[in-house]
């Protein structure tokens, strides 16, 4: 059994956690998702409609904010309980937090930023991804995948999961972290170059409220938003989501270029993406020179297509 | 806050091109012969390091330099590539005809096809040797005056003010900020070249060019190229004449072989045309699309590419040359025989007569008005004067038609320039520009479109933005723009209406567009960070509302190699 600790943050949960389960449901056993929280009946619902065989909900008003002590607490407890041969854990940064905790706890090893199941094993990027290795593991173990190697709209849905609450005791005395509350990033933190994917616009969005369009698409992908230089020169985005000489050099794994024509300033920013989609009006415009896949096309048609097919 | 500094110097050199290097490297040199406590002499230069603001054909007269180095050649001075062959055509389409004899003016033997950035980095590092500082990255922004005092009838330059940095685009000082300094000299030469912003208010505050015929300019653009092995016939000099221009505009194509598989290539058009939808960037990659040129960038690369203004007015332009505690040289005072296509010779003349002046001046304690007017008797009797004199009416010749200008040309050289009309008329350029219904009637075209458009094909033509990449062109974003557009409400309703916006199409580097303002009608935005410092802008608009000014220090272009 591959039991799967979805993430959420006030009752919205967050796309890896579909990722991760679809990486569990590629791995084949039967796959529990656990949810933690308090007031967690939305969200174990939401996922009770994909294919797996049972939501555990751990809702206990100590968990209402995330600590590390908190979650390894109750998680120790409900891997002790359900003894899932593998636990699969979104790459997020509250899983980096308490999973190495978790998984002294339990005595398991952990495998992290996978990007693949191979058998029983996993595939994972070394040497900033210059290389893959396959990792092998002998008996119970836990794994963490990278977001954006499994693709959320892969996932399996359909089911009608039971939704069961799990007995877990937490004792919150034990919890040491007192929690303040969420604070925006600074401005400045957006690093694009962190970025699996970018949605990028260029002058051929036309207008700042057309600038919703892409965060659409970007939202429906998962992806950030950026742009070329007049955009952020007409203060339609900060300057920190301008890609170009004058702007972050970027490399993703998708970019996509809606309305930017590819001023060789805007494409020396991005030309090492893994995959560049490319969405123009003119079929002669530089940027499909360097685009894997182009869509010679009007934005305002291709766009909403697009969102329409993600979203379904 | 920081506090303003100031730093007091003996000269004060502004601007470190050919003409500012060798006004340094005389005075040194005089410094030497002189014996004694050693002069404090300072040179500033806006660019980030010595030469990358340089930009120029170019065909050196090494004349000057003979006499400046006469051992530069052991000296190691980039001259490599001597000139072996001249040749002129005359273009048409997509025909040529090679002009059977070469006329004097553009007889090259003996001079060299040089990097004018390698050349002044090399005179750079034999100012430094001599223990002068070069102080790179800062501009200067502002002249500074002191009262007139005793018998001197102006107010006295007094040095120049540098520009502040860390400053944001809204004007507001960042964490970085720094206040400029001032810099008092007993003498400041200007040597800011073509279109200095320092001259340009010296010269009104002072009215230096009463009595004087307007300055008329060209726009230069130039590119590098690398072509493959064996094309090139090193030292050959290529002119060219015709098509891509009408009739009625000044200028002509070059292309100049150096060793390396290098090609130096461009076309000078006059910034005084009537058509106010003629575009020299356009037009320059015509030129490229001929036959004659084409055939040599087929298969070649390109390396780099820049533009940059040139005076082509002529002796009549130049201003009175000095001012109490201040001298005029280079560019900035117009010294370009546009008859030879060649200027590097004279400024460089013109910084050693300035610096020689200076020197004296010191010495005798005195650089009042009448001290300095030495300067422009040594000007007046030296080759510049001879260069420049018979061929002061040849521009102004031109104004009637280029044939009419190339027949006067020849003549010049029978007739010491004289015409029965002395000087002949002269008009800013920038007013000779017709409005669109003057001068295409009812056939007025779409001001966004261009009139004769260039298939753009990224391997021999490019279009502006991927021009300003191959300048090497670097400003930071976070600054106010330094293209001040005095009123910009004109932009949109009656510059649009009258010329169509030709900033549009003169500036070289997309830094003027007109984008929607969002309610269907047209905004001016100023693309500043792209500016190529060619100051055509200035030059060219039919207002008279653009004001050039430096950017914080260190931004423009890197013209390696150029």
């Amino acid at each position: 059994m591959i039991l799967v600790v979805a993430e959420h943050r006030e009752g919205k949960l967050n796309r890896a956690t579909l990722e991760t389960i679809a990486a569990a449901q590629s791995a084949g056993s039967p796959v529990k998702v656990a949810v933690l929280g308090s007031g967690v009946d939305g969200v174990a619902k939401e996922l009770a409609a994909a294919d797996v065989a049972e939501v555990l909900t751990i809702d206990d008003a100590a968990l209402k904010e995330y600590t590390a002590d908190g979650f390894v607490l109750a998680l120790e407890q409900l891997i002790g309980r359900e003894n899932p041969e593998r636990v699969f854990l979104p790459h997020t940064y509250q899983t980096r937090d308490f999973a190495p905790a978790l998984a002294a706890r339990v005595k398991r090893p952990l495998v992290t930023d996978c990007v693949a199941v191979k058998g029983n094993g996993y595939v994972r990027p070394m040497f900033q991804g210059k290389m893959q290795a396959d990792v092998a593991v002998e008996g119970p173990h836990m794994a963490t995948f990278q977001i954006g190697a499994f693709r959320a709209d892969a996932m399996k849905s359909g089911g009608s999961a039971q939704v069961k609450p799990a007995s877990v005791s937490i004792d919150a005395s034990k919890i040491r972290q007192k929690p303040e509350a969420p604070f925006k990033e600074a401005k400045q933190a957006v690093d694009l170059s962190q970025a699996e994917r970018i949605v990028s616009v260029g002058r051929g969005i036309k207008g700042q409220e057309h600038l919703q369009l892409a965060q659409q698409l970007a939202q429906a992908m998962g992806a950030e938003l950026a742009a070329s230089r007049p955009i952020c020169d007409a203060g339609w985005l900060p300057m920190d989501r301008q890609i170009g000489s004058s702007g972050q050099t970027v490399a993703p794994k998708l970019y996509v270029a809606l309305g930017i024509s590819g001023a060789i300033q805007h494409l020396v920013g991005m030309k090492g993406s893994r995959t560049i989609v490319a969405i123009n009006k003119d079929p002669e415009a530089p940027i499909f020179e360097i685009a894997d896949y182009g869509i010679a096309g009007d934005l305002f048609e291709v766009v909403p297509a697009m969102i329409a097919e993600l979203n379904k | 806050m920081a506090d303003r500094e100031t730093l007091e110097v003996d000269v004060l050199i502004v601007g470190g091109g050919p003409a500012g290097m060798a006004a340094a490297l005389r005075l040194a040199q005089l410094q030497k012969a002189k014996g004694g406590e050693p002069l404090a002499i300072a040179v500033l230069e806006k660019a980030r390091e010595v030469g990358a603001h340089m930009l120029s054909g170019a065909v050196l007269d090494p004349s000057t330099l003979a006499e400046l180095i006469p051992d530069f050649k052991a000296k190691g001075a980039p001259l490599a590539t001597e000139v072996q062959r001249d040749d002129i055509y005359f273009l048409t389409r997509t025909g040529k005809f090679r002009l059977p004899i070469t006329p004097p003016f553009f007889q090259n033997h003996g001079n060299y096809i040089i990097s004018l950035n390698r050349f002044v980095k090399w005179l750079g590092g034999l100012v430094e040797a001599e223990g002068i500082d070069i102080f790179t990255g800062f501009p200067a922004t502002e002249v500074l005056f002191d009262a007139a005092t005793g018998a001197e009838q102006e107010a006295r330059v007094a040095g120049v003010r540098t520009g502040d940095r860390g400053i944001d685009k809204h004007g507001q000082k960042k964490s970085t900020f720094e206040p400029g300094v001032d810099i008092r000299a007993k003498v400041t030469i200007f040597m800011d070249g073509v279109r200095g912003n320092l001259t340009k208010s010296l010269v009104r505050q002072l009215g230096l060019d009463e009595n004087r015929s307007p300055q008329v300019y060209a726009i230069g653009i130039k590119e590098l190229w690398e072509v493959p092995a064996g094309r090139t016939e090193p030292g050959r000099v290529v002119h060219t004449m015709g098509y891509p221009l009408k009739m009625e505009e000044f200028g002509g194509g070059f292309m100049y072989s150096l060793h390396d598989n290098l090609v130096s290539l461009g076309l000078v058009t006059g910034l005084d045309y009537r058509d106010p939808m003629f575009d020299p960037h356009v037009s320059f990659q015509h030129l490229k699309r001929h036959p004659l040129v084409a055939s040599m960038l087929q298969g070649a690369s390109l390396v780099r590419y820049g533009a940059k203004a040139l005076p082509e007015g002529g002796w009549y332009t130049v201003p009175r040359l000095y001012a109490a505690g201040a001298l005029i040289g280079g560019d900035a005072a117009g010294f370009m025989n546009s008859a030879r296509l060649k200027g590097i010779h004279l400024a460089m003349r013109s910084g050693m007569l300035a610096a020689e002046t200076a020197f004296e001046a010191i010495g005798k304690g005195d650089t009042s008005a009448a001290a300095l007017k030495v300067y422009e008797d040594r000007v007046n009797a030296s080759a510049i004067r001879k260069e420049l004199y018979p061929v002061r009416n040849v521009h102004q010749a031109f104004g009637y038609g280029s044939l009419a200008g190339a027949m006067f040309t020849g003549l010049s050289l029978f007739t010491g320039g004289w015409w029965f009309r002395d000087p002949l008329p002269a008009h800013g350029g920038w007013t000779r520009i017709e409005k669109l219904t003057e001068y295409y009637k009812d056939a007025r075209p779409d001001s966004d479109a261009t009139v004769n458009p260039v298939k753009i094909d990224r391997q021999l033509t490019f279009d502006r933005l991927t021009g300003v990449h191959y300048s090497g062109t670097r400003h930071p974003e976070d600054q106010p723009s330094h293209l001040i557009v005095h009123d910009a409400s004109v932009c949109a309703t009656r510059c649009r209406e009258e010329y169509g916006n030709p900033c549009i199409r003169f500036c070289p580097a997309n830094v003027y567009e007109m984008v929607d303002d969002g309610t269907g009608r047209k905004k001016l935005q100023i693309n500043a960070s792209n500016c190529v410092h060619c100051k055509t802008c200035d030059i060219m608009d039919p207002y008279q509302i653009i004001d050039w000014v430096p950017p914080e220090g260190g931004g423009g272009p890197q013209y390696e190699g150029m």
